[in-house]
């Protein structure tokens, strides 16, 4: 009688996709073209495109008196159509009042709807439209300084490792050779073919769709970059969420950011001022992480450089207050990215 | 003497819970219990298993000895008003309501309809005495639903019986002349929650990477006419109207021919409140593979491949790993051989006959001997 050992099964599984997609026999997209072919025959709302549903709420909203009078059993034919005729001034005064009733409440929704669509240009949309921008704008993310940190907190983790928005995978491959299962999703879709390309499982998706779609626990790793320094604070707040539900027991959710500086220090100026977020500061991120049940978040800055402003020498009078105030400043105006590493207990 | 009625919306031939309630039935009457089924609408051809509540006199009957009035509920009706207000002990048993988010856009009706069904279940939690559900998964959902303690009875099925429904030799004959490749097998109603368009997905994954000559048979009755509608042209769409059988309601014997001439049974259902289909396939020396929701993992136990994913690639790289490893799928087919003993009707009817028994003696109603704890 032999178990069978389902963990060890499905890993070996994924392990095939992976294979598969890399040697082209799984095309890259090929989930998302079947996802569309089938989307082209499913009814509104099925979807979530707002304008089909209110058509099929307004198509729906007629009731009509015409009641249908076939049947299996053929003489029944004659007598529904007589029942027909001689109800149908008392259907048809139902019908009007119904369909008069369910027209009512579709127009209003649809006015309702227009409210919100004006809402929306000026808030949600709005940003959205600038953030696709801004993603096509910028470059793969140089996280090279990260790469020792990303591979000894994710070696052995317990489950797969994702890395949402990875870019062309520099850190994804990082972390693959030295032993973790991992793979990506990257919302530009140049940079997540490049990826796979390379060999990489990356998917072209959105980072903060890709968690949602994500069961509870599906991961033993999670790195976050890009989208933290760029999403609005309600889908950070939702990306910190999503994080805490889907990584599992012992897993790792380690934050990449370029810091609140990266905004006034050498950014490309369309970048910093349509990207429709802001990055947060490393402590917020850990009081994030640790208000959802991750154990103690450790910060660790960036240590590239020296500071741009320097120290005067000890010998000038009144050094100590003022190196005491550059140091503040450097602090204050160009503070180095971060990684804020939190673990699942 | 006691009574344990049963009541269902309708009872239909070759329907689950009606099987299941003629099962109940039979185990009742072994027990020295009288039992008979009554149901809103007894379909042509199962005429004999059943009457109408029409045609029954609840007072009369609880007159004569104490009854027990079992509800099975898997939609809403006005046959669960008429049994909420009969004379004697109640008992509710759950088989599900498809939530309406997953049927109300293919059928609008159906979804209004369902939305409604669940509300009368959370509001006979009133008149219930006691509740019992397939699974701890429908049990979870009673509870949520404003029931205090549901007792889980699975589905009463003669797993021993589950593959005697013979074969159509000349079907078998034909599938057999065309079989080029992996044979894929699904079985249920042509609904949107029974994912059929996502095994196709699955299979079209499939074909691609590993086998162009695998063919799927899709059996099942039309649930949705919309959804059937749009599988239709899916399949075209994708060009694979050779390679899938969309069989319909199919006869005992061409059923038989298609779990015999399968390698493997998939299932990207979405919501299952037990799962029948999943143990007959076992039934038939199957190995399944499922995508692991609602009930479906209490329904397999082990002896299943259960996907967290059901992603059309690995789907595909799931089944093509159980037709190419043959330790693997000896393993599943012989956990599936042991998952039916386990789930059998010998186990079961033990559970209910617990249920049953604890009911009665909530109700102070002393049963036969046979309904005793063992």
């Amino acid at each position: 009688m032999t178990e069978i050992d389902l963990v060890r099964l499905q890993s070996e599984i994924n392990a095939e996709v992976k294979k598969r997609r890399a040697a082209g026999d799984f095309p890259l997209g090929l989930e998302r073209e079947l996802d569309s072919m089938f989307a082209r025959y499913a009814p509104a709302g099925t979807g979530d495109d707002f304008g089909e549903v209110m058509i099929q709420a307004e198509t729906l909203s007629f009731v009509h008196a015409d009641i249908p009078t076939a049947s299996r059993i053929a003489p029944l034919v004659p007598v529904k159509k007589m029942l027909r005729k001689l109800m149908a001034w008392y259907m048809r005064f139902l019908a009007q009042q119904v369909t008069a009733f369910a027209g009512a409440i579709t127009r209003a929704v649809r006015l309702l709807g227009q409210r919100v669509d004006t809402l929306e240009s000026v808030t949600v949309l709005a940003g959205r439209r600038t953030l696709s921008e801004v993603r096509e704008r910028r470059a793969s993310p140089d996280l090279d300084d990260w790469t020792d940190l990303v591979v000894s907190e994710t070696v052995g983790a317990p489950g797969r490792v994702l890395h949402a928005e990875c870019g062309r995978g520099a850190l994804l491959a990082a972390a693959i050779a030295a032993g973790a299962d991992a793979y990506g999703v990257e919302p530009v879709d140049a940079l997540a073919t490049d990826a796979a390309g390379a060999g990489l499982d990356v998917r072209a998706d959105d980072a903060l769709a890709h968690l949602q779609a994500l069961p509870s626990g599906a991961l033993g790793g999670l790195i976050l970059s890009g989208c933290v320094d760029a999403l609005p604070l309600g889908e950070v707040l939702e990306l910190a969420d999503r994080a805490a539900a889907v990584v599992t027991s012992g897993g790792v959710v380690i934050v990449l950011s370029g810091g609140p500086s990266a905004w006034s220090d050498g950014l490309d100026p369309v970048i910093a001022d349509l990207t429709p977020g802001r990055p947060l500061r490393p402590q917020t991120w850990s009081h994030l992480l640790g208000q959802r049940g991750f154990c103690t978040p450790r910060i660790v800055l960036a240590s590239s450089g020296p500071p741009p402003l320097q120290e005067v020498p000890t010998t000038t009078d009144g050094a100590s207050v003022i190196n005491a105030n550059v140091a503040r400043l450097n602090q204050l105006l160009f503070s180095p990215g971060y990684a804020v590493i939190a673990r699942q207990p | 003497m006691v009574a344990v009625h049963q009541v269902l919306p309708v009872f239909a031939a070759r329907d689950a819970s009606g099987n299941h309630a003629v099962a109940i039935r039979n185990a009742m009457r072994v027990m020295g219990i009288t039992s008979e089924i009554f149901a809103g609408e007894v379909e042509p051809g199962a005429r004999h298993g059943a009457r109408t509540v029409r045609d029954v006199r609840p007072d009369r009957l609880a007159a004569v000895e104490p009854t027990v009035w079992m509800y099975h509920c898997s939609t809403g009706s006005s046959v669960a008003d008429w049994w909420a207000g009969v004379p004697g002990v109640k008992v509710l048993d759950y088989h599900n309501i498809t939530p309406s988010e997953l049927l109300g856009p293919w059928e609008p009706y159906v979804g209004v309809e369902v939305d409604r069904g669940r509300a009368q279940v959370a509001a006979l939690a009133a008149v219930a005495d006691a509740a019992i559900a397939d699974s701890s998964y429908n049990a979870a959902e009673l509870i949520s639903l404003g029931y205090e303690s549901v007792t889980v009875v699975p589905i009463l099925l003669d797993t021993d019986h589950l593959a005697d429904e013979g074969v159509d030799d000349a079907a078998l004959t034909s599938l057999r002349k065309r079989k080029r490749g992996a044979e894929w097998l699904f079985v249920s109603r042509l609904l949107p929650h029974k994912a059929q368009h996502d095994l196709i997905k699955a299979f079209a994954a499939y074909r691609l990477a590993y086998d162009p000559d695998a063919h799927l048979s899709l059996v099942g009755r039309v649930g949705s006419a919309r959804y059937a509608e749009a599988l239709t042209d899916f399949i075209e769409d994708l060009g694979l109207v050779e390679a899938i059988d969309v069989t319909g309601s199919v006869s005992d014997g061409e059923l038989g021919a298609r779990y015999r001439i399968a390698d493997v049974y998939v299932s990207t259902s979405e919501h299952e409140g037990f799962g029948v289909p999943l143990l007959e396939a076992m039934a038939h020396d199957l190995p399944v593979v499922a995508y692991s929701c609602t009930a479906i993992p209490e329904t397999v136990g082990k002896a299943a491949l259960l996907l967290d994913d059901k992603s059309p690639t690995t789907v595909a790289a799931a089944v093509h790993r159980v037709i190419t490893d043959v330790a693997l799928r000896d393993a599943l087919v012989d956990a599936g051989r042991r998952r039916l003993v386990e789930v059998g009707l010998p186990a079961s009817t033990e559970q209910l006959r617990r249920a049953i028994a604890a009911t009665l003696a909530r109700a102070g109603i002393s049963g036969p001997p046979a309904l005793a704890a063992r």
